[in-house]
């Protein structure tokens, strides 16, 4: 569309318009003799068409000269005999009519086109229009704003030249076809800006249809790096939180694991001393010897593991996502919390279902989250004296879901309880700080998971885990 | 330990590396142990009619090695009993000392300390079985008399003369004398004074007049 003309060549244009119907109406007055009628409605509804509707009234009024002097008896004179001025007042009012039709089509056109020049203008994101070539047709302000580019600098310009970065071509290309296909597209991505510097964007492009054609390609650019900074700094957030609340628990079961690593080296201890006595024997038995020396290599790797599952929930920052069997990861647990278990005088008992689909998963994570169960259920145990303290954990495929129960003998929960145990800051416990469920909740939301609790069939409560199953790849 | 005869070593300990190692030192000086995971496991048992000794873990899923010392005791299984623990927590130790306990180990120990507690116990197993034994066998010899007699013995053994226990019962002093030689001969005592042995054996109370 053309911007606006000055209001002197809009008049001028009416001028032409009306002395071009007048020039055409004199020539062939001979032939059409009524003709100039047409012409001159003609030229007023171009001028109201080009100029608006003040133009167009100007040239109503030259018409009507135009009209008298020439074509309306007496002729010569600016003057209209009596009984044509039924016949000039009703080519007055056709004109008009026909100046208001084009001014106002005019007009149209012009919010239209004014509304959406707005849009461009005002849109907070980044908006670019091409042809069907990829070829730039328009880009706004905010454009230039995000990727450095005047819109001059950019005009037809094939957008995969210069905005696409070095090994995301081939992602652009099959988003490409997707638009080709008619489907709307919507990701996350990169794009290089003028300087060359990467910038996250998401990208919505959507097919520009005219009357059933494609005739170009809208995309839509929002700079994420800011969104993307802050869920990092979230996510930081919450994996100090997490780490936090691992060490408060590692540090309550200080001396339960110290226990659990001399357990094995107090069996490596008995084998070599067995070993020796199997050596000094005569003759030596070297059988036992050897036996001996077998169950020294296990009971070391064992102690070797222990202490890396520690240094694992005591270590910083993230943990690599992986394939886990999570009755491996409940075992592993478990032979954190034995002897706290023994210790507070409870029974675990386990039922894995065997084989288990694997689930993606953290295993610090889910290790920090099954522990923080454990715990919650010893100390729901601490007080009960009336019933044996017993811990149940088993492991199930439901549906398309891995869910383990952690089920315990404890005070249990009464139902309104059972949502808001997992609040911040929430806690039945006299000391604590009402974070675990919090954080524990949130570990294996972030694993698209759910974990939620529910009163125990008898007495105490039970905690579900439930962990999507994946399809593992070869 | 095969100064002992037939004799039982029995391990209550739920970890399975501990436990088999223990089982392996044990075999290493010729000794095959029974073992057991938990304390109920060693509840329901049926123990050998040997001398015998048991080696407890303290911590134990469920009951623990404490608890079942008390029951135990309460069942009147005197087994010596040989503590092992993971750490050296000494009001647990005095407890399971004061409670009878042979020994107590603090994980890891020294193989001979643990192979000495066996001696010891299984020696003092033996020593308690002989006497349970004779005391088994008097009470037999106790059995045998009549009631009249029973009623005597512990008159005589309280060193009354039977002119006075005649008196005490209301007989003649000739029949105290028949009795205390039927007694004496039923109780198959050589002497007065080994008599008296039998009597304090079977803890007869010496009664005044």
């Amino acid at each position: 569309m053309q911007p606006p003309q000055p209001a002197s060549i809009r008049y001028a244009l009416a001028t032409g318009f009306v002395t071009a119907g007048l020039v055409f109406s004199l020539i062939l007055f001979d032939v059409v003799p009524h003709g100039f009628l047409l012409f001159f409605l003609l030229a007023v509804m171009l001028a109201g068409w080009f100029g608006g509707t003040r133009v167009g009234l100007f040239a109503v009024v030259l018409s009507m000269v135009s009209v008298a002097f020439f074509f309306i008896p007496p002729y010569r004179a600016l003057a209209v005999n009596l009984d044509e001025v039924p016949y000039f007042l009703s080519f007055l009012l056709s004109s008009i009519v026909a100046s208001w039709l084009g001014s106002s089509r005019r007009e149209a056109e012009e919010r239209q086109q004014a509304h959406l020049d707005e849009l461009f203008a005002q849109t907070p994101e980044a908006l670019l229009l091409v042809d069907l070539d990829y070829r730039v047709l328009r880009a706004n302000f905010q454009f230039t704003h995000i990727f450095g580019y005047k819109f001059e600098e950019i005009r037809n310009r094939t957008v995969a030249d210069w905005l696409v970065p070095e090994g995301m071509k081939e992602e652009a290309m099959d988003q490409r076809r997707r638009l080709a296909d008619g489907l709307n597209v919507n990701f996350e991505t990169i794009r290089q800006r003028k300087d060359g510097s990467r910038v996250n964007v998401s990208e919505i492009s959507f097919p520009v249809i005219a009357n059933g054609k494609t005739i170009g390609y809208y995309t839509i650019f929002r700079d994420i790096t800011e969104d993307r900074r802050a869920q990092e700094r979230l996510q930081k957030a919450q994996s100090e939180l997490a780490h936090l609340s691992r060490m408060t628990t590692m540090g309550e079961l200080a001396s339960s694991i110290a226990h659990e690593i001399n357990q094995p080296i107090g069996a490596i201890a008995t084998n070599a001393d067995a070993a020796v006595r199997w050596i000094a024997q005569s003759p030596p038995n070297m059988e036992g010897a050897r036996e001996s020396l077998d169950y020294i290599v296990r009971d070391a790797n064992r102690a070797a593991q222990v202490i890396e599952r520690i240094r694992s929930l005591l270590r910083k920052g993230p943990t690599p996502m992986g394939y886990l069997d999570l009755n491996e990861v409940i075992r592993e647990v478990l032979a954190l919390t034995r002897f706290e278990t023994n210790r507070r005088g409870a029974v675990i008992s386990i039922a894995l279902a065997n084989p288990l689909p694997p689930v993606i998963g953290d295993r610090v994570g889910l290790h920090q989250v099954l522990l923080n169960l454990i715990m919650n259920s010893l100390d729901a145990m601490d007080g009960i004296n009336d019933r044996a303290r017993q811990l149940h954990i088993s492991s199930n495929v439901e549906g398309a879901n891995v869910v383990i129960n952690v089920e315990d003998t404890g005070q249990g929960l009464n139902a309104e309880d059972c949502d808001r145990i997992f609040d911040p800051f929430f806690t039945t416990k006299r000391s604590g700080i009402g974070m675990g469920l919090t954080i524990s909740r949130s570990i294996v939301e972030s694993h698209k998971g759910k974990l939620w609790a529910s009163t125990g069939n008898a007495s105490g409560s039970v905690m579900h885990i439930s962990l999507p199953v994946v399809e593992k790849r070869q | 330990m095969k100064a002992f005869g037939k004799s039982s070593v029995m391990v209550v300990e739920d970890d399975p590396s501990m436990r088999t190692a223990l089982r392996n030192l044990l075999r290493s000086v010729g000794i095959d142990p029974q073992l057991f995971a938990s304390a109920q496991e060693y509840l329901n048992a049926k123990k050998p009619d040997v001398p015998a000794c048991l080696i407890l873990d303290v911590r134990l899923p469920g009951m623990s090695g404490l608890d079942l010392q008390k029951e135990m005791k309460a069942s009147g299984d005197d087994i010596p009993v040989i503590f092992i623990s993971a750490h050296g927590d000494i009001p647990m130790s005095v407890h399971a000392m004061k409670a009878g306990a042979v020994d107590f180990l603090t994980k890891p120990f020294r193989d001979q300390d643990l192979l000495d507690a066996i001696h010891t116990s299984l020696s003092r197993d033996v020593v308690r079985r002989e006497k349970e034994s004779a005391c088994a066998d008097l009470r037999e010899r106790l059995q045998s008399l009549t009631a009249r007699e029973r009623e005597l013995l512990p008159l005589i053994v309280s060193g009354r003369s039977n002119k006075e226990v005649a008196a005490k019962i209301g007989t003649s002093e000739i029949t105290v004398k028949v009795h205390r030689g039927n007694v004496m001969r039923k109780m198959r005592a050589d002497s007065f004074a080994d008599l008296l042995r039998m009597a304090a054996q079977l803890e007869i109370p010496y009664t005044k007049v």
